[in-house]
């Protein structure tokens, strides 16, 4: 096992409350008194991860999910609640966009001042100096006072220094996302060489393709607590299918029920290898889904049966109905009838998906009641898109 | 080098470009620079001397024979040294909020880098003067002092550098602080032996004296500029003594136990 250069062990974080002065009061004497800022607004719960040498790690989750706040504790400028913190080795922090930079001096005087923050000596800095300047590009601007430049030189200027330093650990804030097409690459390549090279990087991300491109662990953060820490590819696809999923119920809040009193969906089951009690069911990619729909016939005629497959989102991806495909349902009652649909090597790519049962009329013209499964197929791919689609690669 | 070391060295390296970076942001955008290092407080010197010394005629100690200006010009320096040294290094933090809030770096080299810088700017300014009114003015100064004069000076730097530390880590809570400590040197000025001898103040107010340590500060300073006293009296050398590592003692254990919080509060 390779060494650990970060370890947090049950670390959380409460904003003290600061408006009124006698507040201000209270928590600085409870400061004084016992070194800790007492309660107030928690923000972070009981963080406990690891980062070892060579295995990078990525902090997602929505907005407001506490991934700043936790950056803030581990590069030291806040101070934990409770819990602990053991680092080693050199570290190296780009939090935001021209941290550290005042306005009013030159790009150069900047350029010397966070290198020392960074601990560069001065003749590091002086040797370093030629492949800073020509790492940022930004020309002479480098002696124009810090406040007329632009966003994207700002970060230049920093990444730059950053780049540098060569640190044993590099933190990054999502500053990546500002600066044009072509610096962005140049700093993906820097940070693929520097991670080939042994580095390790602890980074905060909403690209899901970067985050599994550039890193092997990945902590979801969800209200100040983790909901999942362990591989990015398990991670990442929970997190996204929640993500889908999220966004379907926004959009499907206030939308219509089918009649029961017509042909109507009174079972839907999916099942997969995996389909865990309890939970949502699970399958990895490649693996068979099997449907079972039963639907209500109140005048005893077979209902056409419609599956399809959309993406947790809503994005449909595949429909089929049984008339189509000229199938027969199997009647178990006299008002119910059983369909089966398999879908042996199931192509879909890992992520959030539902299934919707429907039941339409026995002329296949109207859809009278739905009914949805959702589950999440898991593996590991880099793939883009909904499903693998049959290829192959050819030399020339 | 073992890392300990290399730490000490970088936190030295950057103590140094943080004094640099302090002084430079005093002089940045200003057309004449340097010279309002030595204006400002030579019209201070102006008024007060015009106003004490011509209006209310105020006289240097009896025996002593030196012209009243530079009589306080020795101990206006100091003061306005240590005045500023205390405030500038209690407003670091807040001054240096953005800072703080995104750079891990060891806030109290913040707060020594101010009030180090400070007392490095008067110390030249105190230094012209002096040989403005030693070799132009052809005032007595005794080279014998200088062991005295140092020692003040360094106890004097030490005493700014453990209030400024206590305060500036103070306010961070207590905003209320930043009104109220300028008012309390204001007043502190006028208590403290520097316009007037304390031979003026009466037996009453002689006693308050006791208790105020600048005026021990300023005692001495006169003492080995003007008398060439070799070292300072003990009681002097100990209270100046004391009042520096009791402050810096004091100054840097608050800091140290609430800087940790400060960014929940800035």
């Amino acid at each position: 096992m390779s060494e650990i250069l970060l370890r947090l062990d049950g670390v959380g974080k409460v904003f003290p409350p600061t408006v009124s002065a006698s507040q201000r009061l209270g928590a600085l004497l409870r400061i004084l008194r016992s070194g800790r800022s007492g309660t107030g607004t928690p923000v972070l719960d009981d963080i406990s991860f690891e980062v070892r040498r060579g295995e990078s790690m990525a902090v997602i989750g929505a907005n407001g999910a506490g991934k700043s706040t936790l950056l803030k504790i581990i590069t030291g400028v806040l101070a934990p609640s409770s819990g602990q913190l053991q680092q080693q080795g050199s570290r190296a922090a780009l939090l935001e966009l021209g941290a550290g930079f005042d306005p009013e001096y030159t790009g150069m005087e900047n350029l010397r001042m966070n290198a020392t923050f960074l601990g560069l000596s001065q003749r590091q800095v002086d040797e370093q100096l030629d492949d800073i300047l020509a790492f940022a590009d930004i020309g002479a601007s480098i002696h124009e006072p810090v406040k007329h430049y632009s966003s994207g030189m700002v970060v230049r200027l920093g990444f730059a220094v950053v780049a540098s330093v060569r640190p044993d650990l590099l933190i990054t804030d999502e500053v990546l996302a500002v600066g044009d097409e072509s610096f962005q690459k140049k700093c993906i390549r820097w940070i693929e060489q520097y991670l080939d090279q042994g580095g390790t990087m602890l980074m905060v991300s909403h690209n899901m393709y970067q985050v599994q491109k550039l890193c092997r662990q990945a902590l979801w953060l969800e209200d100040g607590a983790a909901r999942q820490v362990g591989d990015v590819f398990d991670v990442t696809q929970g997190y996204l299918a929640w993500h889908e999923r999220q966004d379907a119920r926004d959009a499907a809040s206030g939308s219509g029920h089918g009649h029961p009193e017509l042909y109507g969906v009174s079972k839907l089951n999916i099942a997969g290898s995996d389909s865990t009690a309890g939970g949502e069911p699970r399958l990895a990619m490649g693996e068979e889904l099997v449907v079972d729909l039963q639907l209500r016939s109140p005048d005893g005629r077979a209902p056409v049966a419609l599956v399809g497959l959309v993406r947790a989102d809503g994005t449909p991806v595949y429909g089929v109905a049984s008339d189509h495909d000229g199938a027969q349902g199997s009647q178990v009652a006299s008002d119910t009838y059983h369909y089966r649909l398999r879908f042996s090597d199931l192509s879909l790519l890992p992520g959030g998906y539902v299934v919707r049962g429907h039941a339409m009329d026995p002329e296949g013209l109207r859809v009278h009641d739905t009914a949805e499964v959702s589950f999440t197929v898991t593996g590991r791919s880099r793939e883009l898109g909904l499903v693998r689609l049959a290829h192959r690669w050819e030399s020339s | 080098m073992t890392g300990a070391d290399a730490g000490r060295a970088l936190s030295w390296t950057l103590f140094v470009q943080l004094i640099g970076r302090d002084i430079r942001s005093r002089f940045i955008g200003s057309a004449s620079g340097w010279l309002w290092l030595l204006v400002t407080p030579l019209l201070l010197l102006a008024v007060y001397g015009f106003v004490f010394g011509v209006i209310f005629s105020a006289r240097v100690p009896a025996g002593l024979d030196v012209p009243f200006i530079a009589w306080l010009a020795a101990a206006l320096w100091p003061w306005l040294a240590f005045s500023e040294g205390v405030l500038r290094g209690a407003q670091a933090i807040r001054q240096h909020a953005s800072l703080i809030s995104k750079v891990a770096l060891p806030r109290h080299l913040l707060v020594a880098a101010s009030t180090t810088a400070v007392f490095l700017l008067h110390l030249v300014g105190y230094l012209l003067v002096l040989l403005v009114l030693a070799g132009l003015l052809g005032v007595p100064l005794r080279p014998g002092g200088i062991l005295s004069l140092l020692f003040a000076l360094v106890t004097l730097y030490l005493f700014a550098l453990g209030l400024g530390l206590g305060l500036g880590a103070l306010q961070v809570y207590l905003r209320d602080l930043e009104q109220f400590v300028p008012t309390f040197f204001l007043f502190w000025f006028f208590m403290t032996p520097i316009l007037y001898p304390p031979d003026m103040l009466p037996a009453t107010m002689a006693r308050w004296m006791a208790i105020n340590p600048m005026s021990n500060w300023m005692e001495v300073i006169r003492a080995g500029l003007f008398h060439g006293q070799l070292v300072p009296g003990m009681g002097d050398a100990l209270v100046m003594g004391g009042a520096a590592l009791f402050a810096v003692a004091c100054g840097g254990w608050l800091f140290a136990r609430l800087s940790p919080y400060f960014e929940d509060f800035l």
